[in-house]
């Protein structure tokens, strides 16, 4: 066995544009994410039964279902009813955000949930009105609660934008396996990609398990 | 914005198809029971005992495994498993093989660390007793350490059980035969990929809806115990 460094180097720059894919559909299924499962977030903390019933069916659905069949479906379907070209990465991206969103909603939720009733109370009693209630009051607290979990679905988030090269979008993983099927030389292009992946999302583990004994200890 | 696919839903093709699908969720639900219980029990729980070993460097070693699984996507696993392992160990591995073994290793260090956190939750006084009581080490571990540990493992397990029916669905990139390249078969076939992956997804939720409800109810169960 001859692990060939220099196939790695030469080819560097593929699996760099490899990885601002990744990290661009990181982004975009963020962004989305962020929003819509603020909205969904709403919705399930609203008293309106409808919406709740409406923002959990959403959540039910979308956290149980496997990511690969979404995607797929997204690729193949998005077009067919939109009736517009649509290239794997926005359809793909897309996606991955509304499956974060539901995610995300969730972690909302728990994060606001998780801050002592007597908190909004006080704020009602003492009238302060929504928006420093929310600016100085419920986010202060619930984000110092969130940041855990947001960190970690972050990085379950980079972990499936590999799910991209399944429709061909050629993103790290994609990359490498096509660069790797040009040479003949798997082995030095999927440890090349392992390593980047681990050197991505192995500090926002730390990260957040850091935080975590932080609040723990607060 | 075109609904007439929806208007002009097919079922016949699902029905003609749906033996197909259901021996590719066959195939998802073997690879998930079959990682869980390897994987994620047994070698789970000897991953979660080693790394509580006094020797620093074995308790490394275990740590590394298990972070360097956590933090890699189970795509790259895979095909570095099919593709790139070969090359070093000179064993080809069939895609149904490369897939388990990767599922395998990568759920382990997932439940590894809640086995450790469910160890660890058990009061040391347990370990003591057992100690001052001259048990020998197996028996303490088996009777004494691991069913109290149980109780506090069981809600999070289970939960993990649904990620990995999920994860399943990743394999297919290596062309096992699971419910994902099944579908892709058949819609190639037919050219009906709406019909195809909506079965196909909802297929895949009920499977998942069952895990989860199955997971509420173990949650509840346990949980009741406990208090």
């Amino acid at each position: 066995m001859d692990f060939q460094t220099h196939l790695i180097w030469n080819n560097f720059p593929f699996l760099i544009q490899g990885l601002w894919l990744t990290l661009s559909a990181t982004a975009v299924a963020l962004l989305i994410g962020i929003i819509q499962g603020g909205i969904f977030c709403y919705l399930k903390l609203s008293n309106n039964v409808f919406a709740y019933r409406l923002s959990s069916y959403y959540i039910t659905f979308f956290r149980t279902t496997p990511e690969m069949i979404l995607i797929f479906w997204g690729y193949f379907c998005i077009p067919l009813i939109t009736q517009q070209k649509i290239s794997g990465f926005w359809s793909g991206s897309i996606i991955l955000g509304f499956v974060t969103a539901a995610y995300l909603a969730e972690i909302f939720r728990a994060g606001i949930e998780a801050i002592p009733k007597g908190q909004i109370e006080a704020s009602f009693s003492l009238s302060i009105p929504i928006i420093p209630r929310w600016r100085f009051i419920i986010l202060p607290q619930a984000l110092k609660l969130m940041v855990p979990p947001l960190v970690n679905y972050f990085t379950e988030l980079i972990k499936n934008t590999t799910l991209l090269s399944a429709i061909g979008v050629a993103e790290l993983a994609l990359q490498a396996y096509l660069l790797g099927g040009q040479t003949y030389r798997y082995l030095e292009f999927l440890s090349a990609i392992a390593f980047i992946y681990f050197v991505i999302i192995f500090p926002f583990t730390l990260f957040s398990r850091r935080f975590e004994k932080i609040n723990e200890l607060n | 914005m075109d609904w007439t696919y929806f208007t002009e839903f097919d079922f016949e093709i699902i029905w003609r198809f749906f033996p197909a699908l259901l021996s590719g969720l066959w195939n998802n639900i073997i690879l998930t029971s079959t990682s869980f219980c390897i994987g994620g029990i047994f070698i789970g729980t000897m991953l979660a005992m080693v790394s509580m070993v006094k020797i620093v460097i074995i308790r490394w070693v275990v740590i590394i495994f298990t972070e360097f699984w956590r933090s890699t996507p189970l795509l790259v696993q895979a095909i570095w498993i099919h593709f790139a392992f070969p090359v070093i160990s000179g064993l080809q591995t069939t895609p149904f093989q490369s897939a388990l073994i990767a599922l395998t290793l990568n759920v382990s260090a997932y439940c590894s660390e809640i086995i450790r956190a469910g160890i660890l939750s058990v009061p040391k006084g347990q370990y003591e007793a057992a100690k001052s009581l001259g048990l020998p080490i197996y028996v303490s571990w088996i009777k004494i350490i691991l069913p109290q540990a149980l109780k506090t493992v069981i809600p999070p397990l289970t939960g993990t059980i649904i990620s990995i029916f999920k994860a399943t669905a990743i394999l297919s990139v290596l062309a096992i035969n699971d419910i994902m390249r099944a579908a892709q078969r058949i819609s190639s076939y037919t050219f009906k990929p709406l019909e195809i992956y909506t079965s196909a997804a909802i297929l895949a939720f009920l499977i998942g809806y069952l895990i989860t409800r199955f997971g509420n109810f173990m949650e509840n169960k346990f949980s009741k115990v406990e208090s």
